[in-house]
């Protein structure tokens, strides 16, 4: 075991780094009305791959980063995705968690948690909910499809990072490469 | 040690933990962290804006020096029309503060225009917020009404360092009194009518019954109007905004 152990940096930092990518492809979709919401991947990595101390870490900076900027009562997304964290660390060692395809599955079913649970609480200040709830649900296609697209190369970026550092994500211990 | 299916149910533990932590936290503690993670990713808002910037720049250079000089006089054109409507501008301010002085009215509230460029759009069914680049270090102050060409745009609901948050008209969480030009009878209205692949709209309540909405407005009840609003076609034009902050010191309206 090493002195320093960076794999809660790694993981947060490759969620900042989605995020931001995100925000960017919401920007230029704005003219077109779409909007792309990926909360449920954030959640994947460090609950599949991570041990519990680090996993935890990585989620609850997450959640605070993403409070500080979406105009939701402070701590709204570090209670859900750490509500879907600990549900995935209730299960995952009864799934195959290494494999890529769970690992989509996974992240699908997140944000459509995430996504009906944000719309529970942000709907009603809303004019015509009907309405808002067919934009919304438009907008999760669109999320979903996103993720089935881009949830295996965001897997494969932190397995990569986590190399580079020569250190296993669950145990922490020292791999040669 | 706990029990297995017990030591199962660690993560839920531990949740819980950190949520009573977390409600027992200090509002200080809770601002000093939302900001701090807020500049955490700030830069990045603002590098792609910046990155833009440079990348208009550079395609700028490659015009030729033909297409240049028929730009440049152009614009030498639009700063005909600018130089003549600034002079019409003082004439008509001179003419309000006569008139004031004249009928002894009380002076209108002034404002002080601050151009600045989005960073950022963010347009969900949830909330339609726009990031600006000017903040604290221009003076910006909460509440500001933020305009464009086209009219109104949103108003300011967070100020941070450099950067500015904008609540736009057509966000559900809007809603503002107005009233018609000519007429004191207060409306209301709401933003919140966001559907996919169209324009923003926004909603118009409580509109007295003398007054009507022309053809080309859309209805969609008698007593409601729905107004698009100038946020609704943002990608073309919204490349930069003006923020309308009082020119003295106060809230702004």
């Amino acid at each position: 075991m090493r002195k320093y152990d960076p794999r809660w940096a790694i993981v947060f930092g490759a969620n900042l780094l989605l995020w931001w990518l995100i925000g960017l492809a919401n920007n230029y979709l704005a003219s077109s009305a779409v909007h792309l919401y990926a909360g449920g991947l954030f959640v994947v990595y460090a609950s599949l791959r991570l041990d519990r101390k680090h996993g935890l870490i990585a989620i609850v900076l997450t959640g605070l980063l993403i409070d500080a900027v979406e105009p939701v009562p402070y701590g709204t997304s570090l209670l859900l995705l750490g509500l879907v964290h600990a549900t995935l660390l209730y299960g995952r060692q009864r799934f195959p968690r290494e494999g890529a395809v769970f690992g989509i599955v996974v992240a699908l079913f997140a944000n459509l948690f995430l996504v009906i649970a944000l719309s529970f609480l942000l709907v009603g200040a809303n004019p015509r909910p009907a309405s808002a709830w067919l934009r919304i649900f438009a907008d999760l296609l669109a999320s979903q499809l996103l993720l089935l697209v881009i949830t295996p190369w965001f897997l494969a970026l932190q397995d990569r990072a986590m190399e580079m550092v020569s250190i296993h994500p669950e145990t922490g211990r020292r791999v040669s490469l | 040690m706990l029990p297995k299916r017990y030591d199962q149910l660690r993560p839920f533990a531990t949740l819980g933990v950190i949520l009573l932590v977390w409600l027992f936290v200090p509002l200080v503690v809770k601002t000093f962290t939302r900001a701090t993670f807020f500049a955490i990713q700030a830069p990045l808002a603002v590098a792609d804006s910046y990155v833009q910037d440079l990348q208009t720049f550079w395609l700028t250079k490659l015009h030729t020096k033909e297409e240049m000089w028929q730009s440049g006089r152009q614009v030498a054109g639009l700063i005909a029309q600018y130089e003549f409507s600034v002079q019409q501008n003082k004439e008509l301010d001179a003419e309000i503060l006569r008139l004031e002085n004249l009928l002894k009215l009380p002076s209108m509230p002034s404002f002080r225009f601050e151009p600045a460029r989005v960073a950022r759009r963010d347009f969900s069914g949830w909330w339609q917020r726009l990031i600006i680049r000017k903040g604290e270090n221009y003076g910006i102050p909460v509440g500001a009404p933020v305009v464009f060409a086209g009219g109104v745009v949103g108003r300011v609901i967070e100020v941070h360092r450099y950067t500015a948050v904008v609540d736009l008209l057509t966000s559900p969480t809007f809603r503002l009194a107005a009233t018609v030009s000519g007429d004191n009878k207060p409306i209301s209205y709401q933003g919140g009518l966001n559907p996919s692949f169209r324009s923003p709209r926004g909603t118009v309540e409580f509109v007295p019954l003398d007054i009507l909405a022309s053809r080309s407005a859309a209805f969609s009840r008698p007593e409601w109007r729905s107004v698009t609003s100038p946020a609704s076609n943002p990608a073309p034009t919204a490349s930069s905004k003006a923020v309308r902050s009082p020119s003295t010191s106060g809230s702004a309206r």
